[in-house]
């Protein structure tokens, strides 16, 4: 079996033990790695109903047959388990050493059991295993955490750690790595807080077997090169993702004041321009060329890493138009190990219910100084407010009722990213059925929306641009694991991937083996999800309801008197139902599992739910 | 006629602006004002008008906000 170790460590902090597991050829064909390990892993493991931020969670870090090998943007990595954000299965991708170092010591996953007794640090050396205490960083930040780690070992080791806001278990907290990488949205960082782990620290010496390393060193090595000359002559990088910022804004579709307005005449001032201008220093992931991480001073004075999301939903979404205070919203999320995006929403959706009399308090939109301070209490859990804070909108908006759940910008309890649907309906399509809650990484459709379809439109053709976006965004790059961006950005034939794949492996695969690994992949998260939620209906595909409400239109502009039309979306729901073969509920039928050769984990859902 | 033209991201260091007002002497195309504008050759791009999808074959009137972007992905 080349191309995969073979192996998966799973590692116990109730008893500090572990063991080296090996892996069937066929369970490698099946799910290749990466969200395909960690969804399996976790549906097999884990009892529906078990409580994200207890013991019996376990935290998957798991990797792909072309991870760690140079190539393309390969040094991601996937971490998941039971969301405690969402309550079903959540996970996320980070550029971080870990990639390289995991595969090297001899592991395509790790699976990270029980609770240890003590603050604690695991340290990953091929065979060896260690359970260090972590009380010395423990109540530190994610820099600071990262910098004693790097002290004792050196920048080489690959480094996943948390900081305050998963130790105190808000619920959207991530995993950090590196001097910059955060990934896992749902709340992965407070599941390491709840095993009370502050750090895994890896180091591998052992070659990754490859069916070819000569002819993967050359086309790895090779195209790193072409990927690199093509990011030049286009000179994608000068503003990597916050480019898409000002184009947001011209077509009304950036998020401004909870979602409320879709445009701002002072954007310009926090997008892509006056980023590159104020540029400090420059960011990527292990054996990336594109480098999208732009660091400028924050008002503190701290680097602080920017990109589209960040800026979109800490800036304009907060009406903070000033991007040193923007920097700075980011830099204490960062520190904090809180997700930016789910921050910038909740607090928000905090201004909005206060606005909107759902609640009192003395947060405006536009204030950045007492954001900062929100974000403390946040990632402490200080206080009611603290708590109510680090729960995230859904929780938040179900506290203070008053209708306010409908403008809690959230599907399935993760809030959306920073693209403003009020009237782009595709889009709020992706965000409804991402199989993990509003996450713009599974389809992002809004170009080819905008530019090739009627805006109005709710038609078939929008849906199965989901369906095949979702297959090699959230698909095929989640569980091969490597970074979208050379194909997104950059135009990288996606066929590059299934090269990579069979010259590791010694496979002969196609896209469409992929697409078919792709599928399975999602129905076994929709599988993950009606198991905790056996009484799901397709409203829970709906984005937020806000959307619909043409009250909330714009006056003026190019989507003005606009907004999603409840019937209509209803209407492309079915065609994305239709062409995924899902039943009217959203859930995969019977048919559609047997086709995807997931017969046996049907079984294992019906116990809880009914499959039709 | 006045029409004006706003370039977003990587477009700005190849055209070297970022906004501009271009006085036109007589009617012309989205297509037209895009030859104009030297964002590299080749290069796919998404034209808008006044926050709409336009083809290069649409005519532009006194006023009009035109933007071309790079065909992002969105992160």
């Amino acid at each position: 079996m080349l191309g995969w170790t073979g192996h998966i460590l799973r590692v116990n902090l109730t008893d500090k033990t572990h063991k080296k597991e090996s892996f069937t050829e066929e369970f490698a064909r099946t799910w290749v790695g990466g969200r395909g390990f960690a969804a399996k892993i976790l549906y097999d493991e884990l009892q529906p109903g078990v409580d994200a931020l207890g013991p019996d969670n376990k935290l998957v870090v798991a990797l792909g047959p072309i991870s760690g090998i140079p190539a393309p943007n390969t040094g991601k990595t996937v971490v998941a388990a039971k969301s405690p954000l969402t309550g079903f299965y959540g996970d996320g991708n980070l550029g971080t050493r870990v990639t390289e170092q995991l595969r090297k010591a001899g592991y395509d996953a790790l699976i990270v059991e029980g609770k240890a007794e003590r603050p604690t640090m695991l340290y990953i050396e091929d065979d060896r295993v260690e359970f260090l205490p972590a009380d010395e960083v423990w109540g530190k930040g994610t820099f600071a955490t990262n910098d004693w780690i790097y002290g004792k070992y050196g920048k080489g080791v690959g480094v996943l750690n948390i900081g305050q806001a998963g130790e105190n278990l808000a619920r959207y907290a991530v995993i950090r790595s590196m001097e910059g990488r955060s990934g896992g949205r749902p709340g992965m960082g407070a599941v390491m807080g709840s095993k009370l782990l502050k750090a895994i620290v890896v180091k591998g010496t052992i070659p990754i077997p490859q069916a070819d390393p000569q002819g993967m060193k050359a086309a790895g090595t090779g195209d790193l090169k072409e990927v690199h000359k093509m990011d030049k002559d286009s000179g994608w990088s000068r503003q990597g993702t916050t480019g898409v910022l000002a184009w947001c804004n011209e077509v009304a579709g950036l998020p401004v004041q909870n979602f409320r307005k879709t445009s701002h005449p002072e954007a310009w001032k926090i997008d892509g321009e006056r980023l590159e201008k104020a540029r400090v220093a420059t960011y990527g992931c292990p054996t990336c060329t594109m480098r999208c991480g732009i660091a400028i001073h924050d008002k503190e004075g701290h680097e602080s890493e920017l990109d589209y999301e960040n800026i979109g939903l800490l800036g304009s979404n907060l009406n903070v138009f000033d991007l040193d205070q923007v920097g700075s919203l980011n830099y204490l999320c960062d520190d904090y190990g809180l997700d930016t995006m789910s921050a910038g929403c909740t607090l928000s959706f905090y201004a909005d219910a206060i606005e909107h009399g759902a609640t009192t308090g003395d947060f405006r939109f536009g204030d950045a100084e007492r954001a900062k301070e929100l974000l403390r209490l946040a990632a402490h859990r200080e206080g009611k407010l603290g708590d109510l804070l680090a729960d995230g909108s859904l929780r938040m908006a179900r506290a203070f009722g008053h209708g306010s759940e409908a403008y809690a910008m959230q599907v399935k309890g993760l809030e959306v990213a920073a693209y403003n649907c009020k009237f782009i309906p595709g889009m709020a399509l992706a965000f409804g059925v991402s199989p993990i809650g509003a996450h713009h990484r599974e389809a992002w459709i809004i170009t080819f929306e905008i530019n090739q379809t009627t805006r109005d439109s709710y038609g078939p053709e929008k849906a199965a641009k989901v369906i095949e976006l979702q297959r090699i965004r959230g698909g095929l790059f989640e569980y091969i694991v490597s970074c979208r961006f050379p194909w997104i950005e950059l135009g990288w034939s996606v066929d590059n991937y299934p090269k990579y794949f069979n010259l590791v492996t010694g496979l002969d695969w196609t896209l469409d083996d992929m697409w078919k690994v792709a599928d399975r992949v999602y129905a076994l998260i929709k599988l993950h999800y009606i198991r905790e939620f056996p009484n799901a209906t397709r409203k829970d595909d709906y984005p937020p309801a806000v959307w619909f409400d043409p009250g909330n239109a714009d006056t003026e502009g190019p989507i003005a008197n606009k907004y999603l039309e409840a019937d209509k979306y209803d209407q492309l729901l079915q065609h994305y139902y239709d062409g995924r073969g899902y039943d009217d509920r959203g859930i995969p039928t019977k048919a559609t599992l047997g086709k995807l050769g997931l017969s046996r984990e049907a079984e294992a859902a019906a116990k809880y739910a009914t499959l039709t | 006629m006045k029409v004006t033209v706003k370039l977003i991201g990587p477009l700005i260091y190849a055209a070297g602006f970022s906004e501009k007002e271009l006085a036109l002497s007589g009617p012309a195309t989205a297509g037209e004002l895009l030859a104009r504008v030297n964002v590299g050759k080749n290069r796919p791009t998404i034209i808008t008008c006044n926050g709409k999808a336009v083809s290069p074959l649409d005519v532009l009137v006194d006023g009009d906000r035109l933007v071309i972007s790079p065909i992002y992905s969105g992160g």
